[in-house]
């Protein structure tokens, strides 16, 4: 850097929409609050002259908060950087960050596609995609230009982690209307991560096999899944988009069910499938707490007709 | 050679516009070879990369139009990686002479597996000669070997001559038999061969005529690979098919009907030494990578369940009714023609066939045993 000078400014000096520099997205951390509240700004942030104020370069975080905690109406110290190229700022506020925290998905996206107008492609890949963890592969490029695209609740819900990488992958060929009935249903349902994964990969899955738009199938998932408080159960969800992709799956559960019930076994005896009826290994278990227990289990075992287990084992 | 489109069984589908060779591959004869057949492609020699490299690489020259010559350090031959004992295997054996191809089916699982974007040729073929030599030298052992697992046995076939430097070797060999597996129809150099072809078979991967057409990038249409199976046969050639994968989607009885009928309007039941099946199946991580490289295909869309070796793979029931379906087709027109799955659990031998390999080295001995069969005929 070329000249640093130390300098200071009111809150409301400083252009906080300006997103040259991203390495912000998301809600704050409690804890940075509760610093700031504490012993105020320790470390000034490193801001640049702009048309329409001062651009922040490093320190966003802090200043946030103290904007929201004052009103702007603070005074700051600050460090003006003077005569530094753009792509010297970036580099130096992205190694700065890094020295303290890991981005979460929106940021490693905007980094990235900032960094791509600022950098060459030798330089990305040497220095930007590994300090992001970014394996250079064309998917994890794409990646990041659809998060950029989102849209806002979207990029808020990702910023939480609520979605991983893989989800994101998966809705990034989605409409916005799509992505925003997704959106409302992850806030109704409380979807978080894996449930969340399962979802969208089931709803991905039925909208390629049958070639329409997953609001199809999302909407009747709400509906089937909507409860009387007005919640969306999410264990109704999951089972009704699962029996809408495994429809032989489900039939064989069925039946399995139905034959079982034939036997009409107490809840201590159980007879399970092969897991999805891969394999051939059916498992009998049972508890029991004493010797009529046991008498009891097996002579339900024994009354068994042999034809009824060979019609329950039967598949096709 | 029949006279038939001559041009067409001559013609790579493979034409590298660049030739990326590995320093260590310059001078050998095989790199010469292709090197001559390729008079305006750029050649670019480079020293030997490693898989960072060869993404950067593949940045800078387009793996589709871009030939990678290498020097393999490790072993050409290995065990068929198959899959878990729970699913019974055939005990293959793959002679490693290249990787990858341009052919473009959607449902390639290589897609998931190799870290290298490159066609990649290996050329140092006297190494792989001499390990053969070493490998086949232990006695009582009968060699079932392919080169099609990690790539097309036949698809750049006039560009590096390879079949015919096989078949000098495998033509005289007693106790290893080579398949060369392909959906291409670059049997020239197979036709062509003045030698002994010894117990050599091609085969050809066949599917639904609307899987060709769909997900099976510039392969050979099925009428074409079958006409090219009929003339391998009539050179002499024993002729292998595989339905691998099978697909579950509207219509498929039909769409399968039709491809068996077709093989035997150009083959007899007699002129096929195995047909194998196999559902599709996949890694779970190679879905993303399949999806990613072709967004238009839903193949795997399907009903699928994680198998007891990891894989995804049609829920059994389906499996079921792919696999009767197809054998009863195929039964109708050769009753007595060998048929085994590939990866498949010995429930569904059992509820197809009525039997089932109790092992692995049960189904390899029925597969040595129909070799043997050939050699008597």
């Amino acid at each position: 850097m070329n000249s640093v000078n130390t300098s200071s400014c009111y809150l409301a000096d400083i252009d906080f929409d300006d997103r040259t520099f991203p390495f912000s997205y998301g809600l704050l951390p409690a804890s940075l609050e509760i610093s700031v509240v504490k012993v105020g700004l320790l470390q000034p942030p490193l801001l640049l002259s702009g048309d329409k104020g001062l651009k922040i370069v490093c320190g966003r975080r802090r200043l946030e908060v103290l904007k929201r905690l004052t009103d702007g109406a603070e005074k700051i110290s600050f460090y003006l950087v003077e005569n530094s190229s753009a792509k010297e700022l970036f580099r130096r506020a992205l190694w700065e960050n890094l020295a303290f925290r890991e981005f979460n998905l929106v940021e490693t996206a905007d980094i990235y596609v900032a960094a791509s107008q600022l950098f060459t492609a030798d330089e990305i890949e040497r220095e930007i995609m590994p300090a992001l963890k970014l394996p250079l592969r064309p998917r994890f490029r794409l990646r990041c230009q659809a998060i950029t695209e989102f849209p806002g609740k979207l990029r808020d819900l990702l910023a939480l982690g609520i979605f991983d990488a893989e989800t994101v992958d998966l809705v990034g060929e989605w409409s916005d209307d799509e992505r925003s009935a997704l959106t409302d249903l992850v806030k109704d349902a409380g979807l978080r991560r894996n449930k969340l994964r399962e979802v969208v990969s089931r709803l991905d899955d039925l909208a390629r096999r049958d070639k329409v738009s997953p609001l199809k199938f999302l909407s009747a998932a709400r509906k089937a899944a909507f409860c009387e408080d007005g919640s969306i159960a999410v264990e109704l969800l999951r089972g009704h988009l699962k029996a809408l992709l495994y429809p032989h799956l489900t039939a064989a559960r069925q039946e399995f069910a139905i034959n079982q019930e034939k036997f009409s076994w107490p809840a201590n005896l159980r007879l399970d499938p092969p897991p999805d009826f891969e394999g051939g290994d059916y498992r009998l278990s049972f508890t029991f707490t004493d010797s009529r227990e046991w008498e009891k289990i097996c002579d339900k075992l024994n009354s068994v007709a042999l034809e009824d287990i060979d019609e329950l084992c039967q598949r096709g | 050679m029949n006279s038939v489109n001559v041009d067409k069984y001559s013609r790579s589908l493979f034409r590298p516009t660049t030739v990326l060779v590995e320093d260590e591959a310059s001078g050998y004869p095989l790199t010469e070879s292709i090197l001559s057949r390729l008079p305006n492609a750029e050649v670019v020699v480079i020293k030997r990369p490693t898989s960072e490299n060869l993404v950067r690489l593949s940045q800078q020259f387009s793996p589709d139009t871009t030939l990678l010559l290498g020097s393999h350090r490790g072993r050409f031959l290995k065990a068929c990686p198959g899959t878990a004992e729970s699913y019974r295997c055939c005990l293959y054996q793959i002679l490693h002479l290249g990787l990858g191809c341009n052919i473009g089916c959607s449902y390639c699982v290589l897609q998931g597996y190799l870290n290298n974007p490159f066609i990649t040729q290996f050329v140092n073929l006297d190494d792989a000669f001499a390990e053969l030599d070493r490998e086949l030298e232990r006695p009582g052992v009968f060699y079932r070997i392919g080169t099609g697992e990690f790539t097309d046995s036949l698809f750049m076939d006039p560009l590096t001559g390879l079949a015919p430097r096989l078949l000098d070797y495998f033509g005289r060999c007693e106790n290893a038999v080579l398949e060369l597996k392909t959906k291409s129809v670059a049997i020239a150099g197979l036709l062509d061969y003045p030698g002994e072809i010894g117990e050599t078979i091609v085969s050809w991967s066949l599917n639904a005529p609307q899987v060709c057409k769909k997900e099976e990038g510039h392969a050979a249409t099925i009428e074409e690979r079958l006409t090219a199976a009929a003339l391998c046969r009539q050179r002499g050639y024993r002729i292998g098919l595989h339905f691998d994968p099978l697909l579950y989607f509207t219509g498929w009885q039909d769409e399968y009907r039709q491809t068996v009928a077709s093989i035997f309007t150009h083959l007899e039941g007699s002129d096929i030494i195995w047909i194998s099946i196999g559902a599709f199946r996949f890694m779970p991580q190679v879905k993303e990578v399949l999806k990613a490289n072709h967004p238009k295909t839903n193949i795997t869309a399907g009903e699928f369940i994680r198998g007891i070796d990891g894989k995804q793979r049609y829920f059994s029931d389906i499996r079921r009714q792919l696999y009767r379906f197809l054998v009863t087709e195929i039964r109708r027109y050769a009753p007595d023609l060998f048929i085994y799955f590939c990866m498949e659990d010995k429930y569904l031998w059992q509820d197809t066939f009525g039997f089932a390999p109790a092992d692995n080295q049960e189904l390899s001995h029925w597969l040595d045993k129909c070799c043997y069969c050939f050699v008597d005929k």
